[in-house]
């Protein structure tokens, strides 16, 4: 496929939905975008989204599927804000070492899980299910049930969400990241080989427990920092999440990571997750400016119904295209 | 195909623990299990009888409000160090089954009487006091007149002490005409937890004091029945000079997002029926969005006052639930105060506004730390064998 081509066809999917949802909204008078505080929100989620997505990719695409991201996020933000407001008392600077603290707990709490499944050799599912009841335990003795308020409510906190500049900064800084580590590095060939064919890969001398737990690393270390940019953008953590309560915050990249799957057919698959992180904003920001009458309830069956309609056409698209052609 | 396989099953679990999670929520730690319901059996004729420190277990189903967080300063640093007692809360109780377990577990440890500050279900909670011989009595909120005639004659119900709902209404009547003469035309309303009564008449209190109506009607009880047969308000139903640019309610995944979609709209002022102060006050400074909410005057609520960015409170003070704390103590004494009637008690108590720094501070410094309104000494009046109901009203009527 020419290089046009390709870009045509990766962008296909961003620009129907812009075209899609602009339409729906003008139609009503208004914008997707419709004023700053709107494009700072659109970046912020967007950053949230592909992060997230690329989190549960990472360890997916190589057949393991990881429930404890959620939990990750919450607890490694809970560390990193109490942390940090033990340091800082919420004063300046306290955004940026909360990040920092919540990356590398959220490294360490992601190597845990890995070694767990390295050593139990239990099905990943089953180990992660597991893994995400400790973490949300631990958060809960940490917290005693309670939302953590004072300390991410701050300056610094806010102005982390409060501006596209620092959530536009982190994309950036994750893509370069990602494509430098999967697609280019010695660990991110030997990734793909065992993605490709595990045992061939490890016939090779490919070392899958080295590979596997720095995947489950890399997977904690971004969502830590999604639990950082949910606390600022929430001003609050839940602590109180038992029971699988925190798996919430991976369910958001089900539906761009089948359209990133999609995309990625025709550019790098982290760009994909770029691009389908974007589609994904676009629609969070419609059914803000369709608030008062698409409520929230309506807004999770229709993202629902989007992911089942997804599906149906990736699973059914040539039997689609020999109906138009018919 | 594997890899298909593991996607899908994926997928599916996940979406159905989403749910799980969603219909479950956290268990409170006072919550019953197998276990205790087994064991609360064997106590249920009567609560083993008190020692020493009476024993009072706090039904709360916030544990991060402002509010619930000055009203368990109260009881847990003032009232502890100076009454022989141990207050002992629940987590947060998240439906009246949690409520129900919470009692059961508070009775099979042989507690005095329960105080509660959860009102997923009011009647149960009595019913279920009644039946385990706990005293019993309400420091937030109170029943609807329907349920306190029912109730007002059982045995264990000690006395509700708190804002009837018609001052409730009130109160957000004040907030809503405050900011309709401010000359705000465009508002943005939080309505905390409805269906919660409290919150309910708040609701619909703010609407008609805005000079809106809602579905064609202004009375308190048309609006009321209508948000409750909503169970919410629905936006397209409101009409009037000052514009509904946003609502939302509740708190969990999608507030944010919601939150976000109202600011968007750019309201002239933030209204909230509660807790807005706790969750949003950060949010809503650093847009410059005047808020208003029904809450309490604590330290939080100062430094938003300070910074001009919440421009009105209607407040209880965290002493405000002193008398009930009496009350209970004389029930359990022995002295079960009734009113004139030979029913349980029930007085209101009234807010107080502040829409300025001075105003707050007046309220704020007076019922702080170690010198409550509600101090040792006023309550003393109201516990012994010989208090009255009419020491009791007369009390709480003066303050």
């Amino acid at each position: 496929m020419s290089t046009p081509k390709r870009i045509l066809n990766a962008l296909a999917i961003p620009v129907a939905t812009l075209v899609i949802l602009q339409a729906l909204c003008l139609f009503n008078g208004q914008s997707v975008i419709s004023n700053m505080k709107s494009f700072d929100n659109f970046i912020v989620y967007t950053a949230i989204v592909m992060i997230t997505t690329m989190a549960l990719s990472i360890n997916l695409n190589s057949g393991r599927f990881d429930f404890s991201l959620g939990s990750m996020a919450s607890l490694s933000a809970v560390i990193g804000a109490k942390v940090t407001y033990m340091i800082l008392s919420g004063g300046s600077g306290s955004a940026a070492l909360m990040l920092m603290i919540a990356l590398l707990s959220g490294v360490i709490l992601g190597l845990i899980s890995g070694l767990t499944y390295c050593i139990l050799r239990l099905p990943p599912i089953i180990v992660s299910l597991g893994v995400t009841l400790v973490y949300e335990g631990i958060m809960y003795t940490i917290t005693g049930g309670k939302y953590v308020m004072t300390e991410v409510q701050n300056q610094s906190m806010s102005g982390l969400t409060g501006t596209w500049i620092y959530a536009a900064f982190i994309i950036l800084v994750v893509l370069v990241f990602m494509i430098f580590v999967f697609d280019k590095s010695a660990f991110g060939y030997d990734y793909n080989a065992l993605k490709s064919g595990q045992k061939v890969a490890v016939a090779t001398g490919i070392n899958e427990v080295k590979n596997a737990l720095v995947c489950y690393g890399i997977c904690g270390g971004l969502m830590g920092i999604v639990g950082t940019l949910n606390a600022a953008r929430n001003t609050t953590i839940n602590g109180g999440q038992l029971n699988f309560g925190s798996i919430a915050i991976m369910f958001t990249a089900f539906l761009p990571m089948f359209i990133s799957g999609y995309i990625g057919r025709f550019t790098n698959e982290k760009i994909g997750f770029l691009l389908a992180a974007i589609c994904m904003s676009l629609l969070n920001s419609t059914f803000a400016v369709f608030s008062n009458t698409v409520n929230a309830t309506m807004q999770s069956i229709i993202n629902a119904v989007l992911l089942v309609v997804f599906l149906i056409y990736l699973n059914n698209k040539d039997m689609i295209k020999r109906l138009i052609k018919a | 195909m594997n890899k298909k396989l593991t996607r899908a099953v994926g997928l599916v679990m996940a979406g159905a623990m989403t749910l799980m999670a969603g219909c479950g929520n956290a268990a409170p730690a006072a919550s019953g299990d197998a276990q205790t319901t087994a064991a609360t059996e064997e106590t249920k004729e009567t609560a083993a009888p008190s020692g020493d420190a009476k024993k009072i277990g706090v039904l709360v189903a916030d544990v991060s409000g402002e509010e619930a967080l000055g009203f368990r300063n109260y009881y847990e640093k003032y009232i502890q160090g100076n009454y022989d007692v141990t207050f002992d809360y629940t987590d947060a109780l998240a439906s009246a089954e949690d409520e129900k377990a919470a009692i059961e577990k508070f009775a099979s440890k042989g507690y005095d009487a329960i105080i509660s500050l959860s009102s997923s279900d009011r009647a149960q909670q009595i019913e279920t006091c009644e039946e385990y011989g706990l005293y019993y009595a309400i420091a937030s909120g109170v029943l609807d007149d329907e349920q306190y005639e029912k109730y007002k004659g059982y045995e264990h119900f000690v006395c509700q002490i708190g804002p009837s709902n018609a001052t409730e209404f009130e109160a957000g009547k004040a907030m809503g005409e405050y900011f309709k003469n401010q000359g705000v035309k465009k508002v943005a309303l939080y309505g905390a937890f409805i269906p919660n009564p409290m919150h309910v008449f708040r609701a619909a209190g703010v609407l008609v004091g805005l000079g809106c109506t809602y579905g064609d009607a202004n009375d308190m009880g048309a609006v009321v029945g209508q948000i409750f047969q909503d169970q919410g308000i629905d936006p397209t139903k409101v009409s009037g000079d000052v514009e509904l640019v946003a609502y939302l309610q509740g708190y969990g995944d999608t507030t944010t997002d919601e939150l976000n979609a109202a600011i968007q709209k750019a309201p002239e002022a933030f209204l909230s029926v509660g807790m807005a102060t706790t969750f949003f006050a950060q949010t809503l400074s650093q847009e410059n969005i005047p808020f208003a909410d029904i809450d309490s005057f604590t330290a939080m609520n100062s430094q938003s006052m300070e910074s001009g960015s919440l421009k009105y409170l209607a407040g209880k003070y965290s002493s405000s639930i002193g008398p009930v704390f009496a009350l209970v103590v004389d029930a359990v004494d022995g002295n079960v105060i009734r009113d004139d009637e030979g029913n349980a008690v029930s007085l209101n108590q009234g807010y107080l506004v502040a829409t300025d720094k001075a105003s707050f501070d007046e309220y704020f410094v007076n019922d702080n730390g170690d010198t409550p309104i509600y101090d040792k000494e006023t309550l003393d009046g109201i516990i012994g064998s010989q208090v009255t109901y009419q020491d009791v009203k007369s009390l709480v009527e003066s303050k």
